[in-house]
């Protein structure tokens, strides 16, 4: 066993309301310099559509991620003699049209325009060439537009359906749409960490978090095709690759990361998990469908005390275990199995969860009264919205019963807690449902504390970062013991 | 320091001086006698039995040591040796120095002075060229054969005209007359066995062209020269329709292996492409 402390998150995505607040915040501390104009570390795309940048989920295009070939894996972009081949070329790389063209707005017409009949206008001018520019697409570019005959209507998960379910999503009173927003999912197997020529992209020891080393990056641009989440991205200005960094600046003084801090809907849960990095190459091999539950099994229990013991003859710290036992996101992935990865079938194994979306709730207005359409607890999902197939393609690697799981969880947990609070559900019945449902009172009141009155620390544990600990892999603290105490690094002429 | 330099300067003077006593006449056969006979007749260049009478040794000296400075000076007696040549200017030899200049000299008066010196005439077969020799000497010239004591080929720097599919390097001048211009079979036959210029000497005294590729090369060059075609210009047609083709196959590989790179797709998918 070879156990390492990962800080890995849940977005609770029936919560995410769309405000892009994250996508904001992490803007503005992040993305804001030349160079970076066009980058979303962190983004909220509405589904069904295509996302950014478009249609980032069509690995045939872009060739993100790893693939089994012969039982191998194998990145789908790139090998030792693409490298070679490719060297004056990088064949597999979004153009700025799928990203978009950055753009801001003469806003000094504002002011300056002379006396006319007509309002001024501030007009749109492209921040990469500063020539005026038309606007053809932005980074949420389909906000919002789900049934939308191009944007929506391309989303690559819907191919999994059936020509007539199609038809019923797009029908008018009968679209649906929700949120998904991403960041870096700093995988377990991160295809961009391998895919790096130089070496300069690398998975910190201490908290697992996916970082470019901006010194050795030497502009190949591998990790951009690699990565099948595009959520890595190549800085024009300065010839390098960046890519979220999970605040780590942030997470390291015990604060959450910008995106989970700022989040409106309280949708975002950040913690330690403990993983078996032996049994990595094993679990990214399984075929699709057992993907999900391949790699809950290498997440450990953090109470276990034979995991104990292996964690800290790896040098994981007590307090890192301590955050791991305390973990929210161990409670939605482990103990209650509703928390579920991101097309897992790309097999980097992302550390990031999704807890989906339970749409829509059944519900019509009768006078002033709104009741449920459905009498029963559990909406029937098979005639629901949202085509469990759809859910499944995105969050259970094509597995339907991971998803039938969980909203079925989802929806025993509200029909218990409307026995408890409103009382016009028989608990009997309610509690009968929550059997069927995989959970129990107990199980279910915790399930709904941490969805609904969760605070900061419920849901951010972050463990002290050990930082010393970490810098004494790479130096000695002790090196300048006995040297010049007013700085290292302009050394005085003479004398040390 | 200064002594070290004093010694040093001194120590090579007197050992090169040295080796050159013993050596003047292999100086003289590797530099001099690929043109020049000792009472043999003219060969490229004329002949040299008693050019003390003819000249001073001043003068003599002063050509040896750069000959086209002493032609541009607008000697008379040097422009009549010019055009005796018809117009091959004698190449200035590399590593002359005063003494061995002043030894040379003393060598060809001595030989002069000789009933039949060695150096009367030149060492190459008298026998007559054959079409086989035409060929072979072709060859040679490609290197399609190769030189037999590893010298490089002719074809490296030097161009004949309609010889080669790109023509023939332009270090060394343009070969198609050179069989007229030095003046027949013999001089010609001399300067191969060793030629003499700075360029050609070093590489050549290493790697000299065998007596048997001699004759083989002066009937090719021969040929050339009665043919009559003019030398090939230095902007061959040839070269730039086959940088074009190259260009072409080039690009067609390009196509073939990066010809499915990913393009744009959501301005495709916008026109309803995808």
């Amino acid at each position: 066993m070879d156990i390492r402390s990962q800080i890995s998150m849940v977005f609770h995505l029936d919560k995410c309301i769309g405000c892009h607040t994250c996508s904001i915040a992490c803007k503005n501390i992040w993305t804001d310099r030349k160079g970076t104009e066009y980058m979303w570390w962190n983004n909220v795309e509405t589904k069904p559509g295509t996302g950014f940048p478009t249609r980032w989920e069509d690995q045939e295009k872009y060739k993100g991620g790893w693939e089994l070939v012969n039982g191998e894996l194998k990145l789908k972009s790139t090998s030792k003699v693409k490298t070679v081949t490719n060297i004056f070329h990088n064949p597999n790389m979004p153009t700025m049209d799928d990203y978009y063209e950055p753009w801001s707005y003469k806003y000094k017409d504002l002011f300056d325009a002379p006396a006319g009949d007509d309002q001024p206008t501030a007009k749109p001018i492209s921040m990469v060439t500063g020539e005026y520019m038309d606007i053809e697409a932005g980074p949420n570019w389909d906000d919002d537009l789900s049934g939308s005959p191009i944007y929506a209507e391309n989303d690559i998960n819907l191919d999994v359906l059936s020509e007539e379910q199609r038809d019923q999503l797009f029908a008018i009173e009968r679209l649906m749409m929700f949120y998904f927003p991403r960041i870096c999912n700093h995988c377990m197997n991160p295809s961009c960490v391998a895919s790096c020529p130089s070496g300069a992209l690398y998975k910190r020891g201490e908290d697992g978090i996916v970082l470019i080393d901006q010194k050795r990056c030497r502009a190949w641009r591998k990790c951009i095709a690699a990565c099948p989440y595009k959520k890595t991205y190549y800085n024009w200005n300065t010839g390098k690759s960046e890519k979220c960094i999970l605040c780590f600046p942030r997470v390291e003084t015990g604060q959450a990361p910008a995106c989970f801090h700022s989040c409106v809907g309280r949708i975002r849960y950040l913690g330690v998990l403990l993983y078996d990095a032996d049994r990595i190459e094993e679990t990214a091999k399984h075929p699709d469908h057992e993907l999900v539950d391949a790699q809950r099994e290498m997440i450990l229990d953090p109470f276990n005390e034979n995991v104990i013991r292996e964690a800290k003859k790896n040098g994981i710290a007590d307090s890192t275990i301590k955050a791991a036992q305390e973990s929210p996101v161990y409670k939605f992935v482990k103990d209650w199995g509703i928390a579920l990865p991101p097309h897992v079938e790309y097999r980097t194994l992302p550390m990031l969860f999704y807890v989906p979306p339970m749409l829509p709730v059944m519900s019509s207005q009768e006078g002033d009264s709104v009741r449920s359409i459905n009498e029963e607890y559990f909406p029937d999902f098979e005639k629901a919205r949202t085509p469990i197939k759809y859910l499944a393609k995105m969050f259970g690697g094509g597995n339907e019963s991971h998803l039938r799981y969980v909203l079925k969880k989802q929806s025993a947990i509200r029909a218990y807690r409307r026995a408890v609070t409103v009382g016009d559900i028989d608990m009997l019945d309610a509690e009968k449902a929550l059997i069927e449902a995989d959970c129990t009172p107990q199980e279910a009141d915790k399930i709904y504390k941490l969805t609904s009155l969760c605070t900061f620390d419920d849901r951010f544990v972050i463990p002290a970062a050990h930082r010393e600990e970490a810098i004494e892999m790479m130096k000695d603290p002790l090196e300048h013991k006995q040297e010049a105490g007013f700085g290292f690094r302009d050394a005085p002429a003479r004398g040390r | 320091m200064k002594k070290t330099y004093t010694f040093i300067i001194i120590a090579w003077t007197t050992l090169s001086s040295s080796i050159l006593g013993q050596d003047v006449e292999g100086f003289y056969k590797q530099n001099c006698a690929s043109c020049h006979t000792i009472g043999g007749g003219r060969l490229t260049g004329p002949d040299l039995k008693n050019i003390h009478l003819r000249k001073d040794e001043d003068w003599i000296k002063k050509f040896i040591a750069n000959p086209q400075a002493v032609i541009n000076s607008g000697d008379a007696y040097a422009r009549e040796l010019l055009s005796e040549s018809r117009g091959v200017v004698m190449p200035k030899v590399g590593g002359l120095t005063p003494f061995i200049i002043q030894s040379l000299v003393d060598f060809i008066i001595d030989e002069s002075s000789k009933e039949k010196s060695k150096y009367g005439s030149s060492a190459i077969a008298d026998r007559p060229l054959t079409p086989g020799d035409i060929v072979k000497g072709r060859a040679l010239f490609l290197g399609v054969t190769k030189l037999k004591n590893n010298g490089p080929t002719c074809i490296g720097c030097h161009s004949v005209a309609g010889e080669g599919l790109l023509g023939g390097g332009l270090l060394g001048p343009d070969l198609t007359n050179v069989y007229g211009r030095l003046g027949g079979k013999k001089p010609l036959a001399a300067w191969l066995a060793s030629p003499g210029s700075e360029t050609m000497g070093p590489i050549y005294q290493k790697y000299p062209i065998d007596e048997e590729e001699v004759l083989p090369l002066v009937a090719f060059f021969k040929d050339k020269t009665l043919s009559n075609v003019t030398e090939a210009g230095v902007h061959d047609f040839n070269f730039i329709i086959i940088g074009f083709v190259g260009l072409a196959i080039v690009l067609v590989l390009f196509d073939l292996f990066w010809g499915n790179r990913l393009r744009s797709i959501r301005r495709k998918m916008v026109e309803g492409k995808i």
